[in-house]
């Protein structure tokens, strides 16, 4: 009670909603940042999506059809990047605004105005980043791995896409030290650290994730704006450079960034089962170890990603076993989820059913991720379409279901109504068979050899391309149903209650629906909290 | 009495939240910094 009063004496600036474009423009609220993060992440899903169905158009059958090579190769790459930094990311740091302080009991974020400005760096570096597609020489096309040379012989875009990757990169960070910042400081009293909810520790853990390695990125591209413009020769082999030397650089960022995407994917799941099972989480403390020792493990695997480079038998024999050594924290997960379905009385509303389909279908891209790690056999399969199978079935069905799962789950305590669970339940169906329609034929097309990141391709691989862009243009118009469920539960939802699901636990339910605009102006009491923990 | 109790615990809470964000920048700037740096020595080999 006294650290809310407290709050109330520091932050009377933001003490009042204020209305009209100030509220957002101006604003300093977690819950109005978090929408505005999530509004932003959309659009930029559907903005990417539109740029993967480019791709599927294209490569539906042999031969050039629609776009031309430069185009092609401008679109896989605008897409990562846009799926990546401007849908994924940002969805996470917004369900992180809405929920970290309603779930630790605190009034708002720590660190309020820098939260507006995290946000507000991101529209301007999406909106450089896209109208690169309208300068001289197109936009990036090399890849979003941006690998020199190539990367250096970009036109006019080259500046364009290092400062926005800059952007996007200050952007994450002074987003992760917000969430440390008050996770570490504006816990209520009684909230101990392992009495957090799954979500708060995961999304602490990937905080620290982003701290470390997303300056690592802004480095490596300085570097190539250096070599660019200022003639050094970081990466060029003219002038005693070694352009592998940014693989090594880019990886260790790169790998870690995996799991900055997944991490509170898994912290979602850890909420959602434990709910429409109506059993507390398993092994609670085992799931909090398993996410730290996953984090931990993801600085030393990175050179997975360059077997085929070059390197000692020893660096290979080093990265391949490390690389399947987190096949153990993450086995403890997925066994933890199965134990706690285990006995359950289970239902299978929409949020339910999108966690179901992550347990499955993750797991399905931590197989072939193992496949790959596996030093003799990732020389078949390298820069193969198996490999644009495995980081899809971890990223879509992984990443894009845990943020589906955690919006149905978490939108009646936002918006204080419910959703039409029917239609969710169809966007669930449709998106998880067509994900599947989708990607996994490209597991066979890449055993049977055919590359990534081309055009064209020989006519033995048209059949299974064609499936797969079948599912591509079914999977995205399912998603289509996404923005429309949630338009129509704003417009005419029946109201919700405070606890929208009869087996949810958590602070936030505690709160009446939808969440007031101010949450916590008193700490929560040691009873509320203990009654709250689900463990 | 109370009032100035709670101002001095804002107080200390303030400064905490500020020292961290700003421990956590210095280590964020460091890792950018320190891979630039590292570059430049294995260049410099």
């Amino acid at each position: 009670m006294a650290d809310a009063h407290a709050h109330d004496a520091t932050h009377e600036d933001h003490d009042h909603k204020p209305h009209g474009w100030r509220r957002w423009v101006f604003a300093t609220n977690h819950k109005d940042i978090g929408t505005m993060y999530l509004i932003f992440a959309c659009t930029m899903f559907f903005v990417g999506g539109a740029m993967a169905m480019i791709i599927r158009l294209e490569l539906f059958k042999p031969g050039m059809q629609f776009v031309d090579p430069q185009l092609f190769n401008s679109m896989t790459t605008m897409h990562a990047l846009v799926m990546i930094f401007g849908a994924v990311m940002p969805a996470w740091t917004g369900l992180a605004n809405w929920m970290i302080p309603m779930q630790v009991g605190a009034p708002d974020m720590a660190l309020p105005r820098l939260n507006n400005f995290s946000f507000w760096i991101l529209p301007f570096a999406f909106t450089l980043l896209l109208s690169s597609l309208f300068v001289p020489g197109g936009a990036p096309a090399g890849g979003w791995t941006m690998y020199p040379p190539l990367v250096l012989q970009n036109g006019a875009s080259f500046p364009m896409l290092i400062f926005a990757v800059h952007m996007m990169g200050a952007s994450s960070i002074l987003g992760a030290i917000n969430v440390v910042v008050t996770i570490m400081n504006l816990r209520a009293p009684g909230m101990a650290l392992l009495r957090m909810p799954l979500f708060v520790w995961t999304w602490l853990i990937t905080a620290y994730l982003l701290i470390a390695v997303m300056p690592v990125l802004a480095g490596a591209v300085t570097m190539l704006l250096t070599d660019h413009f200022f003639g050094t020769t970081f990466f060029t082999a003219a002038g005693g450079g070694d352009p592998v030397m940014f693989q090594h650089i880019f990886w260790f960022f790169g790998h870690p960034e995996v799991y900055i995407m997944i991490l509170p994917a898994f912290g979602i799941v850890s909420e959602i089962i434990p709910t429409f099972s109506r059993k507390p989480l398993f092994g609670y403390e085992a799931m909090v170890y398993a996410v730290a020792s996953i984090a931990f493990l993801s600085f030393i695997v990175w050179a997975h990603h360059m077997f085929t480079v070059g390197m000692p038998l020893a660096a290979q024999l080093f990265f391949m076993l490390s690389t399947m050594l987190i096949a153990v924290p993450t086995g403890v997960k997925v066994f933890n989820w199965t134990a706690t379905m285990w006995k359950g009385s289970l239902s299978f509303e929409p949020p339910m059913l999108f966690a179901l389909a992550f347990l499955f279908l993750f797991t399905i891209g931590g197989f072939s991720g193992l496949m790959l790690g596996i030093v003799p056999a990732d020389y078949q399969y390298q820069d193969t379409y198996f490999v644009v199978a495995h980081f899809h079935y971890v990223l879509v069905p992984g990443a894009i279901f845990g943020i589906m799962a955690g919006v149905y789950y978490w939108l009646p305590k936002w918006t204080g109504k419910l959703y039409d669970q029917r239609l969710a339940t169809w966007h669930f169906w449709l998106s998880a068979v067509f994900v599947n329609v989708l990607f996994f034929p490209q597991h066979f097309l890449g055993l049977a050899g055919m590359p990534r990141r081309i055009p064209d391709y020989a006519v033995q691989f048209t059949d299974w391309n064609m499936v797969s862009s079948i599912g591509g243009f079914g999977f995205g118009l399912a998603q289509l149903l996404f923005p429309y469920i949630i338009w129509k539960c704003v417009r005419s939802g029946a109201p919700a209650p405070a606890r929208a699901w009869e087996g949810a636990h958590g602070l936030e339910w505690e709160l009446p629906s939808p969440a007031p605009y101010h949450s916590w102006t008193e700490a929560p009491s040691d009873a509320l909290i203990a009654k709250g923990a689900s463990h | 009495m109370a009032a100035a109790l709670l101002s001095a615990e804002s107080q200390a809470r303030r400064r905490r939240v500020r020292n961290s964000a700003i421990l956590w920048a210095l280590v964020a700037g460091a890792f950018y910094l320190g891979f630039i740096v590292l570059s430049l020595v294995r260049a410099a080999q």
